[in-house]
């Protein structure tokens, strides 16, 4: 990248924050909206000045269960879905109960994985797992199905085995799939840790974002509320731009997706 | 059982700002004035008193048509009334002083509980002999946040102890004979007997924390505008609270209707339980509902000494019709 694609990848960002930020600040100083009600972005940036050093551990505390909960989701998805890939009969006999992971209600059995997994990280590393592994499996799965026929057809003329097909072929163009899968499980692994967090969080020495959503909510601070939603944003973010980064080094050389530009 | 969910309180935040309001209230057709109350949680023996106001006829009797409106986790009760988007609702007193001192303009006009009916429920094997020491060992269930979670926190420490959220749910506690959690003195402990279990209660009063709970509030615009209505609304509760507290069975039978998942035999037994902590705290007062200004000064205190308000002018925040 030269130094004016970084820049021109960097300033419209931060130019609709600022225009959408200023709208919203101006819109709720003319309609003097109470800060209990919706608080100005001004007002939660300085709830999240005030609160820095809680928000910050909680973040990090979050962010533990949830990349965890990610790690799990890209080993145990990406497995499933070379397992789905071998033959249409495995395919038709277990795919539909990997949707079923999509279709779960976490706020449902939440309470169910602390009679499991007990209090702590553990729930609430299967909570993130559970809401993050369904779009891998779904992504990685319609990537290895949808290898290029010539090139299937190319490693059949030489006589390639089924094994030597899958790690030289199929997997490597499945790449693509696989990294798309993991930008969505990256958010989703927020969201489902925050939820572990509402029913499995051990907060006697301070807790994650959830519990301080939770703290915040039970004080009416609705600044603070806003200010431990924007954290779980931001951890949400940096996932994202991790996914990007490996994105970025794995298919440098060879992929469209990171070398037109 | 007053878990508030975070995701149902946004909603409803998001719901409040874009206009979707709870419905108008149109004159009804005989002349009298619709007037509607929002709980804080389904039909429970809690609001039993105005079940049974709406059985006896109390709100046609003082010229009203009463809208008791169930709540649910995440009905932002305090929010909704300072909005303006209903006008009465069911609150608790340290609630109302935290809302106010962020800025909220609500005021209570009336108080079922008389003695704040929360308390720290523990395993009777476990042999304790105070609050001190359910925070010795094992595993506390509380609602982080919560002014009574505070106190406790700053009274004995979580130090010892492994401190999770409150769920609502007491699988965890029949599960672990360790586990101490959070209750409704009137209702949890029943619950967790007829599940087999031995469960000790011990009041939230014994460490001095007593706020006036099952509070209706609403906004001093509306008791300044209309203050028959106000007037008006607490005689109609307040009969309704004397019939329940008389006979609890044909309330008991409309709430079990609505909120089937608990059934009659537990009504009947948590509307006996919760019938001490309705009456009078002082004998010299007769009437059911009506609070005192000291009560009000001593949670304002508690509540500034705690760090969750900076400012409380306490007589303003309650008002007896």
């Amino acid at each position: 990248m030269t130094h004016g694609s970084r820049l021109s990848a960097i300033v419209p960002p931060l130019v609709s924050l600022l225009v959408i930020g200023a709208g919203l600040e101006l819109a709720l100083l003319a309609t003097a909206t109470p800060t209990y009600l919706m608080p100005r972005p001004s007002v939660v940036l300085s709830a999240l000045a005030d609160n820095a050093g809680e928000l910050s551990r909680a973040t990090l505390q979050t962010a533990l269960a949830a990349s965890l909960g990610l790690v799990f989701s890209a080993v145990f998805g990406g497995t499933i879905a070379v397992v789905l890939s071998m033959h249409p009969w495995v395919r038709r006999a277990f795919y539909p109960y990997a949707v079923f992971f999509q279709t779960v209600p976490v706020v449902a059995i939440a309470p169910m994985l602390v009679i499991w997994f007990g209090y702590g990280i553990r729930a609430i590393t299967a909570a993130a797992f559970i809401v993050s592994v369904f779009p891998i499996i779904a992504n990685t799965l319609s990537g290895l199905l949808s290898t290029d026929p010539a090139l299937c057809d190319l490693f059949r003329i030489y006589r390639a085995g089924r094994l030597a097909t899958l790690l030289k072929l199929r997997l490597p163009s499945s790449i693509p799939h696989f990294l798309t899968g993991l930008r969505i499980a990256s958010g989703l692994a927020v969201i489902g840790a925050i939820v572990g967090e509402f029913v499995a969080d051990t907060y006697q020495a301070g807790g994650g974002i959830g519990t301080a959503i939770e703290v915040a909510i039970k004080e009416q601070k609705t600044d603070k509320v806003f200010a431990a939603v924007l954290m779980a944003s931001l951890l949400g973010l940096g996932f994202f731009a991790l996914v990007n980064l490996a994105s970025f080094l794995s298919m440098r050389h060879w992929h469209v997706s990171e070398t037109k530009e | 059982m007053h878990m508030r969910y975070s995701a149902g309180f946004l909603l409803a935040l998001v719901l409040n700002l874009t206009g979707c309001s709870a419905g108008g209230d149109a004159p009804a057709a005989d002349g009298r004035t619709p007037v509607a109350l929002q709980l804080n949680w389904v039909p429970e023996p809690e609001f039993g008193g105005y079940y049974a106001a709406l059985q006896i006829g109390a709100d046609r009797e003082a010229g009203l048509s009463l809208d008791v409106r169930g709540g649910g986790p995440g009905t932002p009760v305090e929010q909704m009334v300072a909005a303006g988007r209903i006008d009465f609702g069911v609150s608790s007193a340290d609630n109302v002083l935290i809302a106010r001192s962020r800025g909220a303009d609500l005021v209570a006009i009336y108080a079922v509980y008389q003695t704040f009916p929360q308390g720290i429920m523990t395993h009777s094997g476990r042999g304790l002999k105070s609050l001190a020491q359910v925070f010795e060992s094992g595993t506390i269930a509380m609602e982080p946040g919560t002014p009574y979670e505070r106190l406790l926190r700053q009274r004995f420490g979580l130090d010892k102890v492994r401190a999770v959220p409150y769920t609502n749910n007491l699988a965890p506690f029949l599960h672990d004979p360790l586990f101490a959690q959070q209750c409704f003195i009137t209702a949890e402990p029943i619950a967790a007997r007829r599940a087999g279990a031995d469960p000790q209660v011990f009041p939230l009063t014994d460490v001095g924390y007593n706020p006036y709970a099952g509070v209706i509030i609403t906004r001093s615009k509306v008791i300044a505008e209309n203050p028959e209505l106000v007037r008006s609304l607490v005689a109609t509760v307040r009969r309704g609270w004397q019939a329940y507290l008389q006979d609890p069975r044909a309330a008991n039978a409309e709430m079990h209707r609505l909120n089937p998942t608990m059934d009659l035999e537990t009504f009947a037994a948590v509307a006996a339980a919760q019938e001490p902590l309705i009456a009078p705290a002082d004998p010299s007062e007769s009437e059911l509902g009506t609070m005192r200004l000291e009560r009000w000064e001593a949670l304002a205190a508690q509540l500034t000494e705690l760090g969750i308000i900076d400012r409380a002018e306490p007589s303003n925040a309650f008002h007896n019709p």
